[in-house]
């Protein structure tokens, strides 16, 4: 197989880097799933 | 159905697969019929992924989910996200690295020919299955709520989708999947906004809310452990993450989505979009679900929203009884949920106390009535497992929505069922054309050729799953196990996956045995009973990678990859 260089692999056009954006979607689904279990809750 | 739902309906069509075939124009080579030529933009390709994973039975049974049992169901998208990243992070970047049409001529490169054959067969044989009955399952739905001939729905949405997918290729799919989805967002939009317009003056908004959530229609989140309950916390976090694993990382109906992408950035975005919209879709979805019911809690519905089996046991002789009981818990409820809304207002604790014990002991009584008329569908010679769930949101559209509204909920129904088609009889094309016909029939034919048979593919996927549809009927109370069915079959794929990207040492043999324990522990588990489907894709790429491992840690000179040769 190709060697990886051969993809350009360039940052995302936000964040500066793939793994802050991996990270801030991960924060975003614990946000998610609180907000969801919040309004469960709220509304038992 | 009047006038202005027919112009709305089929002036949605029309301009879906216009726009469709004229963004296509120039798919006259292989590169550009499967893969668009590598040009799309990631708006495009994350809409075509979303509309592509959302059948139309999604949008339909989502909202009659929601008001039969809450909205718990959202919890199945909580690994979505996981999956996601980790599709970004590994998946995306070594299929562009090997240049690959399809996610199972990857394997070939990692591992073997026989491996790369095997998965896709499997996909062949699950996706295959699941063809069918995308066009099946909403034209049952349509054919009992509008009376159409089941022949004619399936007909129409069959041959629309082959002919658009047939001419303009991945392009022609996903330029019309963007429309598709702009579409069903009008729609729902709409629909939302209809239903709490319809609920009575004296019912607020919030009111509403409150309602559905002491009814426990708005369990969003359910913390409990089971094995057997498909949708909760744990279920949703660990089974699904591995079920969109499966789905994004090995299942070519999604994987040639993001491969048609302008550069590897543009592709990771149309993942990471979907990661962080389709919960709050679901959500959504599901919340329309719920202000049905409130709706209905105001406005007494039938005893069962399949009319054609109520009009049925309407006639044996217990159904006067239940009818009944119903209407009597009905407006025991109605009055309860007034009293409810008010002492909620008014702060009056006492007062809520009792309205609450009274509007769920109503809603008990209710749902125990409607039970029991299912039970009469079965004894009367019915279905078994009778159900009426994806009847519910349908019914409820062509009764109350006004005119034009219920021209565009059905494109929705259309476009929806499109979308996933095209993406589905596409995919199928591309795996029997690269991985099957052009690996193991015919080598080294011409550009022009493997376009010729591209087209013939699809036409032939498109056809299958069209008469797939028409046998439909035959398959009755199967349908839903055989979309459980599918699911057999994605844990070994993805295992299959894993072992390529993570453990280097593996060679095909050992995987390939690995993917056949990996079926028979699924098969056996599935037929054993009592575990929940999302379940089977965590055991099947545990077993196969432990058995390859095994193997490979066993006898390595028999199973691990060979060493490649140093560098001259």
């Amino acid at each position: 197989m190709p060697e990886l260089r051969d993809v350009p692999d360039s940052p995302p056009p936000f964040l500066g880097s793939w793994r802050r954006v991996y990270a801030a979607v991960l924060v975003y689904l614990v946000v998610v799933i609180l907000a969801a279990y919040f309004f469960a809750r709220a509304y038992r | 159905m009047r006038a202005l739902d027919w112009v709305v309906l089929l002036a949605s069509l029309v301009s879906i697969i216009a726009y469709g075939l004229y963004r296509s124009r120039g798919s006259n080579t292989v590169d550009r019929y499967l893969l668009a030529g590598k040009t799309m933009p990631w708006y495009a390709m994350a809409l075509s992924i979303m509309a592509t994973q959302a059948s139309a039975i999604t949008f339909i049974s989502t909202t009659g989910q929601s008001y039969v049992d809450g909205m718990r169901f959202v919890q199945a998208y909580f690994g979505l996200p996981i999956a996601m990243i980790v599709v970004c992070a590994t998946v995306v970047p070594a299929f562009y690295r090997a240049r690959v049409y399809t996610a199972y001529e990857y394997l070939e490169n990692r591992f073997d020919a026989k491996t790369r054959a095997l998965a896709s067969v499997i996909f062949l044989c699950q996706r295959g299955l699941s063809a069918g009955l995308t066009i099946y399952a909403p034209a049952i739905v349509l054919s009992v709520i509008l009376g159409w001939p089941e022949r004619a729905t399936t007909l129409l949405m069959g041959a629309t989708v082959v002919t658009y997918t047939v001419i303009g290729g991945i392009k022609a799919v996903t330029w019309s999947d963007v429309q598709q989805m702009g579409v069903i967002f009008l729609g729902l939009l709409i629909a939302l906004v209809t239903v709490v317009v319809l609920l009575p003056h004296s019912v607020s908004f919030g009111d509403a809310v409150f309602l559905a959530g002491a009814a426990g229609r708005l369990n969003a989140v359910t913390t409990n452990f089971d094995w057997n309950d498909r949708f909760n916390i744990w279920s949703g976090l660990i089974g699904s993450t591995f079920l969109f694993l499966s789905y994004f990382g090995c299942d070519q109906s999604q994987v040639q989505r993001y491969l048609t992408g302008r550069s590897l950035t543009e592709s990771r975005l149309s993942l990471l979009f979907n990661a962080v919209a389709k919960i709050p879709m679901q959500f959504f979805i599901l919340f329309i679900g719920a202000m049905v019911f409130v709706f209905y809690v105001f406005v007494e519905p039938p005893v069962l929203f399949q009319h054609t089996e109520l009009e049925r046991i309407a006639q044996v002789s217990q159904y006067q009884g239940v009818e009944t009981r119903y209407h009597q818990a009905f407006e025991r409820r109605r009055e309860a949920a007034l009293a409810l809304a008010q002492a909620h207002r008014a702060g009056d604790v006492a007062s809520h106390a009792r309205s609450l014990a009274d509007y769920r002991g109503a809603q008990q009584s209710l749902d125990a009535a409607r039970s029991s008329a299912a039970l009469l569908v079965e004894s009367s010679g019915g279905e078994k497992g009778f159900s009426d769930t994806n009847y519910i949101f349908l019914s409820f559209v062509t009764r109350y929505l006004p005119a034009g509204i219920v021209g565009l909920v059905i494109a929705v129904v259309f476009a929806a069922t499109m979308s996933a088609s095209s993406g589905e009889i596409n995919s199928l094309a591309t795996v029997t054309v690269v991985d099957l016909y052009k690996r193991h029939f015919r080598r080294g034919a011409s550009d022009h050729h493997y376009l010729t048979a591209s087209r013939w593919a699809t036409l032939f996927w498109g056809a299958y799953a069209v008469v797939f549809a028409g046998w439909g009927k035959k398959l009755g109370s199967l349908i839903v196990a055989v979309n459980v069915v599918g699911s057999l079959f994605y844990g070994s794929l993805l295992g299959c996956f894993v072992v390529a990207f993570a453990f280097r040492k593996v060679g095909g043999t050992a995987v390939f045995l690995g993917m056949l324990a990996g079926e028979a522990a699924i098969f056996w588990v599935f037929l054993r009973g009592g575990i929940s489907y999302l379940w089977y894709n965590v055991i099947g790429c545990v077993v196969v990678v432990t058995v390859s491992l095994a193997l490979t840690w066993l006898a390595p000179a028999a199973f691990a990859r060979p060493e490649s040769p140093p560098a001259p």
